[in-house]
């Protein structure tokens, strides 16, 4: 099988992940629910994955790394944590559902929204952004990169208008964490949110937040904390604050050991090799009578993804015969971000996403090019 | 067996990361601590089931590097148990 998914899940783990796992599903006590040796190695691996993300993301301190489930869970907590009834919040038709409707849902309570449009390339225009701000703008909140075209964002410009009037800054990092470099504090982020299975090649189950200093975020869930046991509120001191229940310390256990690894090999390198595989599948396929491609593909840094529609062909047909006839794994159909399709003209159609991994190869991206070209001939 | 008591120092926590960040920057300046239990009698409301068993010997050092470093805390407390505490065999 041939996995170009890898926007939905990076399946292809490093070993040094697995490893970690297994090893702390055999050895970890609970996190912070005592000081006998089980507990305390889970407690010193989930420190020690907050200290390497803190340091990754250029956090003010390892307390402000927050561990959750994954990017949708952090973006609940980011978003119904900071906006109250009556407050205005800009975002824009490049996000995802995990933006989307905790923002729709925040709208059905009393706040305004503003969705900036996109163009048909899937960009938006970041002077629509900042002429969106009014007096009672509370928040942007946008993505880094697209889960649909592969477009980024200018994050530090959009983070800079959103220091300018006192805005705060969240960031939904899904698709570029552990690619791209991610600097809160250059980029005027207030609010990071990341999942730790795509990009982060950590496990499923694992996401954090990196929260600033100055921000007080109120707390989706309250409850256990192995910590303050008398006291009724939940306590206030992060990352306690933003994480009640027992942590997945099996998972940061990987999560930390995929931290390591994006470390020792490189960022820029892993970032480079599947950027490597995405311009030559795109090059290769971008000419092909009946081939569609969506997104922007005139700035080279840009997600590895490139989303295509062959003729009129139902994307979810295209994906299964890719899958059936070729062992070529792709997602189709609507990708959980119904205002992009919408400005893409991919609502009805849906679309085919290839998206590449740095474990992919030459022969990977030459297979699949084949299976397009075989596809869209059959319309002749 | 003989009772041991002896007056030592507990660092308590509001969490359990204070306490591992504060371990840290002890360990840089080449203090050892301890991760103990909270003792119930010392914990109060705020303090967290964990905190950092310091040798009355060393306490000095340890505020010395706390000035320095601004690693925040609950509270020190001296405090007398019959519990050796040179037993460090996981941090």
């Amino acid at each position: 099988m041939i996995y170009l998914d890898n926007a939905a899940t990076t399946m292809h783990k490093p070993q040094c992940v697995v490893d970690a796992v297994v090893n702390a599903l055999t050895s970890m006590g609970n996190a912070g629910r005592g000081t006998h040796e089980a507990s305390l190695d889970a407690t010193m691996v989930v420190f020690g994955a907050r200290m390497k993300l803190a340091q990754l993301f250029n956090a003010e301190s390892p307390e402000q790394i927050v561990f959750t489930a994954n990017s949708t869970q952090s973006l609940n907590i980011a978003i119904k944590g900071v906006i109250n009834k009556g407050d205005h919040v800009i975002t824009t038709e490049m996000e995802h559902n995990s933006v989307l409707r905790p923002l729709y849902e925040m709208e059905e309570n009393g706040s305004e929204l503003t969705i900036v449009k996109a163009d048909l390339l899937g960009n938006i225009n970041i002077n629509d952004v900042e002429n969106a701000i009014k007096s009672n703008t509370k928040a942007i909140v946008c993505t880094h990169g697209s889960n649909l075209t592969g477009n980024l964002n200018d994050i530090e410009k959009i983070g800079a208008i959103a220091k300018k009037h006192g805005v705060i800054f969240i960031v939904d990092a899904s698709q570029t964490a552990g690619v791209f470099e991610i600097d809160v504090q250059k980029m005027g982020i207030d609010i990071l949110c990341f999942t730790g299975h795509k990009g982060m090649l950590g496990p499923q189950g694992t996401g954090g937040m990196v929260v600033a200093k100055n921000v007080r975020v109120r707390p989706l869930l309250s409850g256990g904390s192995g910590v303050q046991t008398y006291l009724k509120k939940h306590p206030e001191e992060m990352p306690t604050a933003l994480e009640a229940g027992t942590l997945n310390a099996h998972g940061i256990a990987g999560l930390s050991a995929a931290v390591d690894y994006i470390n020792e090999t490189g960022m820029e390198n892993i970032r480079k090799r599947e950027q490597a595989l995405m311009w030559d599948f795109y090059n290769k396929i971008k000419d092909v009578d009946g081939v569609k491609v969506y997104g922007d593909f005139s700035k080279e840094e840009r997600c590895a993804i490139v989303t295509v529609n062959i003729w009129d062909f139902d994307s979810s047909q295209v994906s299964d015969v890719l899958y059936n006839d070729y062992g070529i794994s792709t997602r189709p159909g609507a990708h959980c971000a119904p205002l992009m399709h919408s400005a893409l003209q991919t609502g009805e159609q849906g679309a085919v996403r290839f998206s590449f991994s740095h474990f992919n190869t030459e022969e990977d991206v030459d297979a699949a090019v084949n299976a397009v070209i075989e596809i869209a001939n059959e319309k002749r | 067996m003989a009772e041991q008591k002896k007056l030592h120092y507990y660092i308590l926590f509001k969490t359990y990361t204070q306490g591992m960040m504060m371990q840290e920057l002890l360990k840089k300046d080449g203090i050892k601590s301890r991760i103990a239990p909270a003792p119930r009698a010392i914990q109060g409301e705020l303090g967290c089931g964990m905190s950092l068993l310091i040798e009355p010997e060393l306490i000095d050092a340890v505020r010395e590097s706390i000035a320095k470093t601004k690693a925040e805390y609950h509270d020190i407390v001296p405090y007398e148990t019959n519990i050796n505490p040179g037993r460090n065999r996981f941090c």
